[in-house]
C-alpha cells in the first residue's frame, strides 16, 4: 500500500455562466501518492487546469464545489487512518471545506505550490529576480537578510542558473524564457511545497529548453522529495517524466494507469483516439490522425459514456448509461464498456502497437 | 541619465523657442482695432502714434528681435497695455503664479491621495457595493455639470460649517489662513479623484489578472501584501502619463473656482487677455504654461522610468 498525499473524492464543480450552470468536474475520484510524478492528460477544456485550482484555492469566482472532498494529508496518511480525532484532523486538511483566504495560506506555497504556464507572464517584471525570490524565502523561513539572500542563491543554483549573483540583481526582461521558468520553479521550491503542480510547464518554451527544463523538474523532485502533478496535452512531455497517468475527458477521469500502462496497453476508446493521433506514428505521406467530433457539452447532463458519439466501436449502452471503472491490473483501470465480461471482443488499433517500436521505451515518444 | 537630462532642458528651450515666436506672430494677426478700446473716435495720427509706441508698427522680425532681446538680456516680459496700463507682465504675474500653484497642487495631492485609494478599494471589491457605491461617485462628477457641484459644495461648507464664503482681498497668501483654502482645494480637486479612482481601478484589476499575481499567491501570499508589494506599483505605472496633464490644468486654475471663493489666481486669465488683446500678457502667460508643461512631462518621464526598469531614456530601441 502506497503513501497516499492527496484524495479526490467523488468532487464535483460545478460553474455558473450566463445563468446556466456548468458541470466542469464529473465526480472525479483520484489517489496521488506521495513523492510520485503523475500526469493529468486530456485535450483542452477537458477539465484538468480546472481540477488542479481547486487544489490551491483558485478556483474562478463563478465557479464552486458542488459536492465531494479533496483531502490533503501533511504526514503519512497511515496515521490519519487512526481513530484518535485530534491527531487526524492536525494531519489531514479537507481542501474542498476550505473557503476563506485566510485558511488558504497555509496550505498555499508551503504545502501545495503551482508553477503558472507562461514564464513570460509570471515574472513581475517591475522587480529583480532576487527581490522576489527574497520575499518568498522570507515569508517561509525566519531568517535574517544575509542567510535569506544566501538560501536565494543557492536555490539559484539547484535550478541551475548560471551566474546566480547577477542574474540575482537582474529583471525579467533580461532573462530568456527557459530561464525565466528555471526563476518560477526556483520561486515555486523556495516554499519548500510537499505537492508541486505544473500546469503545462514546456508549453509556452521551444523544444531544446523543455527537455532541459523537463530535466530540472526531474531533479528537484529527487531533491525536494516533491510530489509533482503534470497538467499537460503533450503526451511526449508526460512519457518523458510521469510515473502515472490520468487521462481526462469531458470532466472525468476516463483510465489511469502507469505510464506503461497508458502507452503500451491502452484500455480507454479515448486514449486509444489521443495515442493514434500521435504524429510520430503517422507514416509519412498519411493525413494525421484526428479524433472526430467535439467533446460533448458539459452545459447538458450527459447521457451514458460521453466520448460514446466520438467513438467508432462505441456499444449501445454507451448511450445509455455511464460504464463503471473496470480493473485491468493493480495500477491500471478505466472507465469504458468494452472492458467489460459481456462486451463484443475490440482490440486497440494496431498503430498503437508502434509505439513499442519507438526505440521500445515510451521515453521516445 | 545626467547627459540625458542636459539633452531634453536643451531641447525643451527649442520647443519653448518654437511656442513663443508662433504665439507672438499669431497675436500679431489680429485687427489693429482691438488694441484701443475707443478707435472708433481715434483719429488716423492717434492709432499710428498708439502703434508707434506699442512698437507695433515694426516689421514683424524686427518685433521678434526686440521681444526676445529683453526676455533675454533683461528678463523683461514687457508691459501690459490694456489689462493694466503701463504695469510690467511680470510684476502682474508674480503674485498670482504662486497661489495657483499653490492651488493646483494641494488639489493634486489632494486627488492621489483619495483617488487612488479609492480605485483600488473599488478593485478589490469589484462588482459589489463598494465598487458600485465608487462608479455612482465616478459617474455623478463626470455627468453633471462642474458648477452643480461647485455651488453645492460653497453652500454646505459656508452654511453648515461656517467657512468664508468669499474672500476679502488679501486672504489668499501662500502661507496661513488654512481654512480658506479647504473648500477651493476641495472643489478642484473633486474631478480629479474620480479620474484617477476611475483609471487606477481598472489598471489594479488588470494587473491582478495577470500570472505574476497568480505565481504570488501560490507563495502564500496574503493578498493584501500581494497589493501592496507588486500589483499596486504596476498599476500605477500607466497612471504616470495623466499627471503631468493634470497638473497643468490645475495650476491654470478654474475660473470658476477662483471667482466663487475670490482666489487670486490665474483662472481665466489666458483667455481673458487674449480677448483684449494684451499681446506681452498673452506671450508671458504662454510661456509660463509652456514652462510648467515641459516640466511636468520630464518630471513623468523621470518618474516612469524609475519605476518601470524596462523602460529606458538613454537607450536606444531597448528590450521588451
Amino acid at each position: 500500500m502506497r503513501d497516499i498525499i492527496l484524495s479526490i473524492q467523488n468532487l464535483n464543480v460545478k460553474f455558473s455562466l450566463r445563468g446556466k450552470t456548468l458541470h466542469a468536474i464529473r465526480d472525479v475520484s483520484l489517489d496521488v501518492y506521495r513523492a510520485e510524478s503523475l500526469a493529468i492528460v486530456g485535450e483542452s477544456g477537458s477539465g484538468k487546469s480546472v481540477l488542479n485550482k481547486n487544489l490551491v484555492g483558485l478556483l474562478d469566482p463563478n465557479g464552486r464545489i458542488d459536492s465531494g472532498d479533496i483531502l490533503y494529508y501533511k504526514k503519512a496518511s497511515s496515521a490519519s487512518r487512526t481513530t484518535d480525532e485530534s491527531v487526524r484532523a492536525e494531519s489531514c486538511v479537507n481542501l474542498a471545506r476550505l473557503k476563506k483566504e485566510k485558511d488558504w495560506l497555509p496550505i498555499r506555497g508551503r504545502e501545495i505550490c503551482m508553477i503558472p504556464q507562461d514564464p513570460m507572464t509570471s515574472l513581475n517584471p517591475l522587480k529583480t529576480i532576487g527581490a522576489q525570490l527574497y520575499e518568498t524565502v522570507k515569508l517561509h523561513h525566519g531568517m535574517n537578510a544575509r542567510q535569506t539572500k544566501e538560501a536565494c542563491l543557492s536555490i539559484l543554483n539547484d535550478v541551475r542558473i548560471d551566474l546566480p549573483e547577477k542574474r540575482y540583481y537582474q529583471y525579467p526582461h533580461e532573462l530568456s524564457g527557459g530561464m525565466r521558468q528555471r526563476i518560477a520553479i526556483a520561486i515555486a521550491i523556495a516554499c519548500r511545497p510537499r505537492i508541486l503542480i505544473c500546469d503545462e510547464p514546456t508549453t509556452a518554451l521551444d523544444v531544446t529548453i523543455q527537455a532541459q527544463v523537463l530535466t530540472l523538474l526531474k531533479e528537484i523532485k529527487d531533491k525536494y522529495h516533491l510530489t509533482i502533478l503534470f497538467i499537460t496535452h503533450d503526451l511526449g512531455v508526460v512519457a518523458n517524466i510521469a510515473e502515472r497517468v490520468a487521462v481526462m475527458y469531458a470532466g472525468d477521469i476516463v483510465e489511469i494507469g502507469t505510464v506503461d500502462d497508458i502507452f503500451y496497453t491502452p484500455a480507454h476508446p479515448y486514449t486509444w483516439a489521443l495515442l493514434s493521433s500521435l504524429p510520430q506514428l503517422c507514416s509519412r505521406g498519411e493525413p494525421l490522425l484526428a479524433i472526430k467530433g467535439t467533446p460533448p457539452s458539459l452545459f447538458k447532463e450527459i447521457q451514458g459514456d460521453p466520448f460514446a458519439l466520438r467513438n467508432p466501436n462505441a456499444l449501445n449502452i454507451d448511450h445509455m448509461f455511464m460504464p463503471p471503472y473496470y480493473k485491468i491490473s493493480d495500477t491500471h483501470q478505466a472507465r469504458s464498456w468494452l472492458l467489460d465480461p459481456r462486451a463484443p471482443k475490440v482490440s486497440m488499433p494496431a498503430v498503437i502497437d508502434k509505439i513499442k517500436h519507438l526505440g521500445g521505451t515510451a521515453d521516445a515518444v | 541619465m545626467f547627459l540625458y537630462l542636459v539633452k531634453r532642458l536643451l531641447r525643451s528651450v527649442i520647443t519653448l523657442f518654437i511656442i513663443l515666436t508662433v504665439v507672438f506672430v499669431l497675436v500679431r494677426q489680429m485687427p489693429i482695432s482691438g488694441y484701443f478700446p475707443n478707435y472708433e473716435k481715434m483719429s488716423e495720427a492717434q492709432i499710428k502714434n498708439g502703434l508707434h509706441e506699442m512698437k507695433l508698427d515694426l516689421p514683424m522680425h524686427e518685433q521678434l528681435f526686440y521681444f526676445y532681446k529683453d526676455l533675454l538680456t533683461k528678463g523683461d516680459l514687457g508691459m501690459s497695455r490694456i489689462y493694466r496700463n503701463n504695469v510690467p507682465v511680470a510684476e502682474i504675474l508674480a503674485p498670482k503664479i504662486p497661489i495657483s500653484i499653490k492651488l493646483g497642487s494641494l488639489s493634486l495631492l489632494v486627488a492621489l491621495l483619495f483617488g487612488l485609494p479609492l480605485g483600488v478599494i473599488m478593485a478589490r471589491n469589484k462588482g459589489k457595493f463598494l465598487d458600485q457605491l465608487g462608479t455612482g461617485y465616478i459617474v455623478v462628477i463626470e455627468a453633471v455639470p462642474a458648477a452643480v457641484y461647485y455651488l453645492f459644495i460653497q453652500l454646505f461648507g459656508t452654511e453648515l460649517l461656517g467657512m468664508p464664503l468669499i474672500n476679502s482681498p488679501g486672504t489668499f497668501t501662500t502661507s496661513g489662513n488654512t481654512a480658506a483654502w479647504i473648500l477651493p482645494v476641495l472643489s478642484m480637486s473633486l474631478g480629479n479623484t474620480a479620474y484617477y479612482a476611475m483609471w487606477i481601478r481598472r489598471y489594479v484589476v488588470d494587473e491582478s489578472r495577470k500570472d505574476y499575481v497568480t505565481l504570488a499567491r501560490m507563495k502564500g501570499m496574503s493578498s493584501g501584501k500581494i497589493l501592496s508589494r507588486h500589483v499596486f506599483r504596476n498599476a500605477f505605472v500607466p497612471m504616470i502619463q495623466y499627471i503631468p496633464t493634470s497638473f497643468l490644468n490645475t495650476v491654470i486654475g478654474s475660473i470658476y473656482i477662483e471667482s466663487l471663493y475670490g482666489v487670486p489666481g490665474m483662472g481665466g486669465l489666458l483667455v481673458d487677455v487674449v480677448k483684449r488683446q494684451d499681446n506681452a500678457m498673452v506671450l508671458g502667460i504662454v510661456l509660463l504654461y509652456a514652462c510648467v508643461g515641459i516640466i511636468g512631462l520630464i518630471f513623468g518621464d523621470i518618474l516612469m522610468v524609475t519605476l518601470d526598469p524596462r523602460i529606458s531614456l538613454t537607450k536606444r530601441g531597448g528590450n521588451r
